[in-house]
């Protein structure tokens, strides 16, 4: 079962870097342009450039996630490795931190207000 | 769930039309990268302290240490009040365009689903949920940077309007240059 849907993975691998550049799957469209208009762009931008920016953004994500792939436990990737490969840009390393902060806050906030429920049911 | 979006640090490009006043606000450090800097300052000073020949007990020198970092944390949270209380009082005079913008600023991110499918193509093996929300986080840094970057280079060249692959594509290739954007496919083979 692991082994077929192992396939399955790699497949969709293969046909997402041999398909032309029409039928790449738009994941990304809607959440990027609203992105591409909060950081200054035009209220509609061009598609051309949704598209390239989402290609952008895919391979990006794939860089990073084949370069945590090979860094501490190799074949697993953990936070820690993120957190390795961006610790030379400031912008992103200080905002990973911030996000993973707030996290653990929230979890923290929700889970005493778990615990408080459960102590006034 | 607005806390998980765009905290209010990074100040976004308002509009096109003030391109120095803006362009310099873009440049701010993050307070966090800022308080990062005043560790190590904190750490250079104990060594001295330690050198110095009061014959204080080590007690003492721990009591200072702790009020040094007492000071220098209260000087952090008291900074993070201030950056606080600035951008309020800034949003607050927002035209209808710069809120709209704003908002879009601090809503917009990645589907964490869409993202969690794409790493776990890629692995093949589950993806811890923290490790989807840091890679959420950081790919929208990375938009944030092209986007501002492109920007830049249709100002440079004078053009308008929305924005064009080419601009994206001369912002990415900038962005390569000053080390931003790591690529594996050109890997440089020291040794044969």
């Amino acid at each position: 079962m692991a082994e077929s849907e192992k396939e399955q993975g790699a497949e969709f691998e293969d046909e997402e870097e041999d398909t032309p550049l029409d039928k790449r799957k738009k994941i990304f469209s809607k959440e990027l342009r609203c992105m591409m208009y909060g950081f200054g762009d035009d209220q509609n931008p061009y598609t051309e450039s949704v598209d390239l920016l989402q290609d952008l953004v895919i391979e990006y994500i794939t860089e990073m996630t084949k370069k945590a792939m090979d860094t501490g436990r190799p074949g697993r990737i953990q936070v820690e490795d993120i957190i390795f490969l961006i610790r030379k840009d400031p912008k992103k390393y200080s905002r990973v931190r911030e996000l993973l902060l707030m996290n653990e806050e929230l979890r923290k906030a929700r889970k005493a207000f778990d615990e408080i429920k459960f102590a006034t049911k | 769930m607005d806390i998980m979006k765009t905290p209010p640090k990074t100040t976004p490009e308002k509009s096109k039309d003030s391109p120095s006043p803006s362009g310099s606000k873009r440049k701010v450090h993050t307070p966090s990268s800022d308080s990062d800097s005043e560790k190590p300052s904190a750490k250079q000073d104990t060594p001295d302290r330690k050198r110095t020949p009061s014959g204080s007990p080590p007690e003492k020198k721990r009591k200072t240490e702790n009020e040094e970092d007492h000071a220098h944390n209260k000087q952090k949270k008291e900074k993070q009040e201030e950056e606080r209380l600035k951008m309020q009082v800034l949003v607050s005079n927002f035209s209808e365009e710069q809120l709209n913008r704003y908002e879009m600023y601090r809503r917009a991110a990645f589907p964490k689903a869409a993202v969690r499918r794409l790493m776990q193509s890629i692995t093949g093996c589950t993806v811890p949920q923290n490790v989807v929300i840091a890679m959420s986080g950081i790919a929208k840094v990375f938009v944030g940077e092209v986007v501002e970057e492109a920007l830049d280079v249709m100002e440079h060249w004078n053009e308008t309007g929305p924005l064009q692959p080419k601009h994206l594509r001369e912002s990415v290739r900038k962005l390569k240059s000053r080390d931003l954007i790591t690529s594996t496919k050109s890997k440089k083979v020291l040794f044969r």
